[in-house]
């Protein structure tokens, strides 16, 4: 391995009597690409905060380019070239470019006044270090977020990093966005400059680390170079439990004669046109396209938010007027938001009025008035049915992991008795073993009858769940994947990108 | 040229600029008296106190807060002063103005206590601050008006004094008061902060995203401490200012207008959510609501239509800003091929 710059040696930490890390290693080459790996909770974000000098260790010791760190202050971190883009970027929506960028050496540099020219230098050469071109004083709220990040990467290189933390860096950004993240990283790795990627998942972060550093429950499970691991040895070491599984087979004879749910020439002005699908019970149909193809807003319409302009929508083999989320309800048809947070949960609420709030109808006594103790006996067989990890459904659901907080909404939604369950990005945001058991889940659903429409960014989760797969892409279904075994993820991938023909099934 | 002129009709503060426009030429039609330089004069005369409180306000906003003691901190300032030249017998505006500063900025670092040290919201702090303090000063300083009769002289000159003297036809003589140029040196002084200090920017950036700017190394408890403070200076200027105006210290007055002072300044583009707003677009909401404050009765109208129409507009701007956004995010989405 190249000359050691970051070494952190048996850094142990504990929080009002939790133990968040116990006895860790890290290590980091001179413009080495690191990946850190851990659930949520395993303790890495504590672990850089302590590189990052914003929480002291309890025990153990940090030395950059051979030199002890002592402090805890985030400044001589920074100093030593070390810096951390945490998740939300910490970059300032209402400024431009230029001043986001410049800011940290403007800081730094303890001035008092500001000259505009410095400020636009200092950003352009940042840019061109990388090779980027972005409009100096366009306001960073304008940006994609792939453009934000290239903002918060020229920033840290304002401060002469030669070690970039990227926090959950490939979460919100588009495929084609992460591989020009990539090559991005691979130039500052050229000036030896070293990237430490942290994530709670696995993915496209481990096509381009050299070596992984695997935390669980706090404890350091070993550093392995990436050549050789793969997604499913990472995930079994990662969570301890092996969490291999088939693809989801689909049982035919469970197909009828009548489809569950059929689309016929759905349409909507400058969002999608002239889609056409059917759902069979017992089916796992995925929609897969990169985001703005349409596939979110084709399932909305279905389900009755932002209805379609033309077209047909058939339950059971008969039409049915869906102009709001009340009739889809009405017709069977349950959906989950791809934003649990906004769309899917009052945060504040208990589990419990989460969960029922779908159903709350069914609790009224004739004078009107909610039956409570119905109420809380469906409460209780809910989390009980999807085992949410809570001692009693009172609890506040913002006390729940996202895995669990997720639990709650599918709940919601299947204590509606939908026949048909639209599931758009049921696992974003959620550590590896939680995500299992959902798909465990929506596979045990299926099994039962029912028609599942799922939406994922993730190839690999819709070839391992799906019978059957719908590409969009420009707002129409480009393809469709009758068989999803035909067809291998790297495949599918080139499908969505429409690196190859149109129309040739396989 | 095409993107300016976009950008332009991007911001609130292009609608209200056209209908400040348009309202003066329709006044102008029914009253040519409007559009002459010595309406003009006065109207800035009037009116300089009111923006230079805006300012404040601005700053405020801009940092993510809402101030609405500015006003209460002005009659503070205002009241107390002249009560101590009063009753000390030193008859000098600048003694004045330094007792009404320091306690502006007295008042306004309160504020930042509970706000930067205590992290209270914004809104509920000024509320309190300026209930307290007005309850405070009429309890322990008096409730008397002082009237004209008894002004020390030095302020009834202060409010006449002009910088720029003309004649009327007849002989007699109207000016630019000296208001006006206190206005310009605090709009100056306003402008070189936030355009080229790093307390400036740092305002911006405070409003645009507080953690984000601890986490840079902005001493955030420093600026919320300066804008405060700052905010409350003006006010202390505002209330010598008002008092020169009026000639007429009543301790009730002015308390109860900064709602619609606020109103000036979101009107003239500034966002409530803090972070965005400029110092151009706030003069051009206080020129709106000063228009509609002085012209509506040359109009015929009475002027209880000024609160109408300045609600209106208010909901207005915000509607066009708010649809605009809304526009360009769907626009943005998915470019669907034309069909053949």
């Amino acid at each position: 391995m190249a000359e050691v710059f970051l070494a952190a040696k048996g850094i142990s930490k504990t929080f009002v009597g939790v133990k968040a890390l116990d006895n860790v290693n890290l290590s980091i080459g001179k413009g080495e690409i690191h990946c850190l790996i851990g659930e949520n909770g395993s303790g890495k974000s504590t672990l850089i905060k302590i590189i990052g000098g914003v929480y002291r260790a309890d025990s153990g010791t940090i030395s950059i380019d051979g030199v002890e760190m002592h402090g805890t202050q985030a400044i001589e971190a920074i100093r030593a070239g070390v810096q951390i883009i945490y998740q939300d970027l910490s970059l300032f929506p209402n400024l431009t470019v230029a001043e986001n960028i410049s800011v940290n050496q403007m800081l730094e540099s303890n001035q008092q006044t500001v000259n505009w020219k410095n400020v636009r230098e200092t950003a352009r050469k940042a840019l061109e270090e990388i090779g980027e071109d972005i409009p100096l004083d366009e306001r960073v709220e304008n940006l994609s977020v792939a453009k934000k990040q290239i903002i918060a990467i020229s920033r840290a290189l304002t401060q002469n990093a030669k070690l970039i933390i990227m926090d959950e860096a490939t979460s919100a950004i588009t495929s084609e966005e992460v591989a020009h993240l990539f090559s991005i990283i691979l130039k500052l790795k050229e000036r030896g400059i070293a990237t430490l990627f942290v994530s709670h998942k696995l993915g496209e972060v481990f096509e381009i680390a050299e070596n992984i550093t695997i935390l669980r429950d706090g404890k350091l499970v070993g550093v392995y170079p990436s050549q050789e691991l793969n997604e499913e040895k990472l995930a079994f070491i990662m969570t301890g439990r092996n969490l291999a599984f088939e693809p989801y087979r689909y049982d035919p004879s469970m197909k009828g004669d009548t489809p569950l749910l059929e689309v016929k020439h759905l349409a909507k002005k400058s969002q999608y046109r002239d889609i056409n699908f059917t759902l069979h019970p017992g089916e796992i149909l995925g929609i897969i396209g990169l985001i703005g193809s349409g596939r979110t807003e084709v399932v909305q319409s279905v389900f009755g938010l932002d209805p379609a302009d033309s077209g047909e929508i058939l339950m059971d083999g008969s039409v049915v007027n869906i102009t709001n989320p009340r009739d889809g309800m009405k017709h069977g048809i349950a959906f989950l938001p791809e934003d649990r947070l906004t769309q899917g949960l009052y945060e504040a609420q208990s589990i419990g009025d989460n969960i029922v709030v779908t159903i709350l109808d069914r609790f009224l006594k004739k004078s009107q008035l909610l039956n409570v103790g119905k109420k809380r006996e469906s409460e209780a067989q809910w989390v009980e049915k999807l085992s949410i990890k809570t001692p009693t459904p009172d609890n506040p659901v913002n006390s729940l992991s996202g895995g669990n907080q997720q639990r709650v909404v599918i709940a919601k939604w299947l204590a509606t008795d939908p026949k048909v369950f639209i599931l758009d990005g049921p696992t974003i945001g959620i550590d590896i073993g939680s995500k299992h058991t959902i798909h465990e889940i929506i596979r045990g659903l299926a099994r039962e009858g029912m028609g599942i429409i799922m939406i994922s960014d993730e190839a690999q989760e819709i070839l391992d769940n799906c019978n059957r797969i719908l590409v969009m892409s420009n707002g129409t279904i480009i393809r469709e994947i009758e068989d999803s075994t035909t067809i291998t993820r790297d495949e599918l991938l080139d499908v969505i990108a429409q690196r190859v023909a149109v129309g040739a099934e396989a | 040229m095409n993107r300016m002129i976009r950008q332009l009709t991007r911001r609130s503060e292009t609608y209200v600029l056209l209908i400040v426009i348009l309202f003066s030429a329709f006044v102008t039609a029914i009253n040519p008296a409007f559009l002459t330089l010595e309406n003009l004069f006065d109207l800035l005369r009037s009116s300089s106190g009111t923006a230079i409180l805006a300012v404040g306000i601005f700053l405020v906003l801009l940092s993510g807060g809402v101030d609405v003691s500015c006003t209460t901190i002005a009659i503070v300032g205002q009241y107390i002063s002249v009560n101590v030249l009063i009753r000390t017998g030193i008859d000098n505006i600048f003694f004045m103005f330094a007792i009404s500063i320091a306690l502006g900025i007295a008042l306004g670092a309160i504020n930042a206590v509970f706000v930067s040290l205590f992290r209270l919201p914004t809104l509920i702090v000024t509320l309190g601050t300026s209930s307290l303090y007005h309850g405070a000063m009429l309890e322990f300083v008096g409730t008397k008006a002082v009237n004209v009769g008894g002004l020390p002289q030095s302020i009834k000159t202060f409010g006449t004094m002009d910088v720029l003297t003309l004649y009327r036809p007849d002989g007699t003589t109207y000016g630019l008061s000296v208001f006006f140029v206190m206005l310009v040196a605090v709009l100056t002084l306003t402008y070189f902060i936030l355009k080229f200090t790093m307390v400036g920017r740092g305002i911006y950036a405070v409003g645009g995203n507080l953690e984000a700017a601890r986490r840079a190394g902005f001493n955030t408890t420093k600026i919320q401490f300066f804008v405060y403070m700052y905010a409350g200076m003006l006010a202390g200027i505002m209330g010598v200012m008002h008092l020169g105006l009026i000639r007429y210290s009543n301790p009730n007055y002015l308390v109860g207008t900064e709602l619609s002072i606020i109103a000036a300044v979101v009107l003239g583009g500034t966002r409530i959510s803090g972070g965005t707003g400029t110092i151009t677009g706030t003069m051009i909401g206080v020129m709106l609501i000063t228009i509609l404050e002085k012209n509506l009765i040359m109009i015929g109208l009475s002027s209880y239509w000024q609160q109408f129409f300045v609600g209106v507009v208010l909901i207005l701007g915000v509607s066009i800003t708010y649809l605009q956004a809304k526009f360009q995010k769907t626009g943005r989405q998915i470019i669907l091929k034309e069909e053949e």
